[in-house]
């Protein structure tokens, strides 16, 4: 589904990211690790066509990032970190406006289905404004999935949510990822959340990939350690 | 195409949806609408004060009379050239300081940004949901206007007079789209809203009231100079260096055309339509050339990746 080969980005003479190489099977949940500032947000701005790579190439469902930007993002989702939306309008009008410009048709039809899918039906003619910031977040997915994508992009999903949230927002993306066979790639802080929905891990630091497989291989690679945790400071600790 | 009507349509829609600009809006329509029915009564009270003196000299067996006054319809619209000038461009403002800056702050432009649209059509679609607020905001005024006009006033408007009228509001929509324009620029290059409003605001006064109080100035200035050392026997309206002046301001330039179509100014009242575009044509193109270089400049700018 997602293929990067020795994708780079430099500002200047910052280097963002280099060299990233790494695959992305179809209807896996790939959870991208790393500390803050170690290029993950960068790494997701490039796939999904916001930034241009300064070096490498990238291909989703076969199309290159750059070349075949329009019709990569046909087949992507994305939710940033932080999304308020349009805070006057409503659920409904909010998801009107991006089902229309992803050229969804029966759009009202198909905004009631993922709302239903949501649990959000009761508050969907109720301005944004006025929603917690779970509520938020689910409008959100519900944004990123209206044209049924090929592949989510999910940065710090759940950063931010309450227990409740988090567990809400593992369950949206474990039946997305069951029922419609949506590929995820996830940035995130939460190691706990990864064991529990991903199944394909990837480790970033400084711009540099560290380690990519399923997470079942990398386990495994490390049986003295006892969590993800240990093992994300293991190859942290190893490579640097 | 879809994509820039679906983003002009969510300018429209969240713009009807901000309070303060609702509050802004009414307030243009309100004092707009005061200004046709002050011009009128003014208008109507001159007439009576001159039917009044006939009557007076009738009474006293005069048989010459003084001529009417000479009162051409549109003038009574007069006020409403400062209205859209300073309120309008305001609106104008209000409208387009958020259109990037807001939406960036907020993560909206990404969201936008990874839809199949081009960064262009961005710009397109909020050019045209600016354009078709402002536009629509024009439209209510100008039939508010019409019918104020023909109900205060008990004149209709001719055909001619219809059209200067149409002109006035295509030259006025031309106006604040500038000022939209160049309010959605300076949104595209700044992160802060704030600022880019304080910087619109700064750029409204300096336009709207600096430049021409500076052009006024020195033409009293030259008026004074020239009755003091007796050189010339006739003071000349307009100085070159006021002229100069003006060239900076649309303001001042939209306010000097809007004179000439709603007959304000005696000497082109009864002109042409034609021929006083052709007189203003110059004073046309500089209120028109700012918006249309910042335009290139906003869909140029929107193509960097730090826009997002």
């Amino acid at each position: 589904m997602l293929i990067t080969e020795n994708l780079g980005k430099k500002y200047g003479e910052f280097t963002a990211v280099e060299d990233l190489s790494l695959e992305v099977k179809e209807r896996s949940v790939f959870g991208f690790l790393g500390h803050n500032g170690a290029g993950k947000t960068t790494t997701i701005s490039m796939l999904t066509t916001l930034i241009l790579p300064t070096s490498g190439r990238a291909f989703i469902g076969g199309y290159d990032v750059v070349k075949d930007n329009l019709k990569v993002r046909n087949l992507l989702g994305y939710l940033p970190e932080s999304v308020t939306l349009y805070g006057d309008l409503t659920a409904v009008e909010n998801l009107r406006f991006f089902g229309k410009l992803s050229g969804v048709k029966n759009i009202d039809s198909r905004i009631d289905e993922i709302l239903e899918m949501l649990d959000f039906t009761e508050w969907k003619n109720k301005k944004i404004k006025t929603y917690s910031k779970g509520m938020r977040q689910r409008i959100g997915i519900a944004q990123a999935i209206l044209h049924k994508p090929k592949l989510l992009f999910l940065d710090e999903p759940t950063s931010g949510l309450d227990p409740q949230g988090t567990k809400a927002m593992r369950d949206i993306l474990q039946k997305l990822n069951a029922e419609w066979g949506t590929t995820i790639f996830m940035n995130t802080h939460l190691l706990s959340e990864v064991t529990k929905i991903c199944t394909d891990i990837g480790i970033i630091s400084n711009g540099k990939l560290l380690a990519a497989d399923s997470l079942e291989k990398i386990e495994k690679r490390f049986p003295e350690e006892k969590s993800l945790e240990e093992i994300y400071f293991k190859i942290e600790g190893v490579k640097q | 195409m879809n994509g820039i009507l679906t983003l002009a349509g969510k300018e429209m829609k969240t713009a009807f949806k901000d309070n303060i600009f609702i509050i802004i809006t009414g307030l243009f329509v309100i004092l707009s609408v005061i200004s046709v029915y002050v011009g009128s009564s003014t208008k109507n009270a001159e007439m009576q004060a001159y039917q009044d003196i006939i009557q007076m000299l009738k009474s006293q067996g005069e048989t010459s009379f003084p001529a009417p006054p000479q009162i051409f319809h549109l003038s009574v619209l007069s006020n409403i050239i400062s209205y859209v000038s300073m309120i309008g461009a305001v609106v104008a403002i209000f409208l387009g300081f958020e259109t990037f800056s807001g939406e960036r702050v907020n993560g909206m432009l990404k969201l936008i940004a990874v839809r199949p649209v081009y960064r262009d059509q961005i710009v397109t679609g909020k050019l045209l949901g600016g354009g078709a607020v402002i536009g629509l905001l024009l439209g209510v005024i100008l039939i508010f206007n019409i019918t104020l006009f023909i109900v205060v006033s008990g004149m209709v408007p001719s055909i001619s007079e219809l059209v200067r009228l149409l002109l006035f509001f295509l030259l006025a929509f031309a106006y604040l789209m500038v000022f939209y324009i160049t309010t959605m620029f300076v949104s595209i290059k700044t992160n802060d809203s704030a600022f880019g409003f304080l910087l619109m605001m700064i750029v409204w006064i300096t336009v709207s009231f600096v430049l021409p109080q500076l052009a006024d100035s020195q033409r009293s200035f030259a008026y004074a100079l020239s009755a003091t050392a007796q050189t010339v026997t006739q003071v000349p309206s307009d100085t070159v260096i006021s002229k100069t002046i003006e060239l900076f301001s649309p303001a001042a330039q939209f306010q000097n055309i809007g004179k000439n179509l709603l007959q304000v100014v005696p000497e082109t009242a009864n002109a042409s339509i034609l021929s006083i575009i052709l007189q203003q044509i110059g004073a046309i193109f500089e209120i028109l050339i700012p918006g249309i270089v910042l335009l290139t400049m906003s869909y140029k700018s929107v193509q960097k990746e730090e826009v997002l």
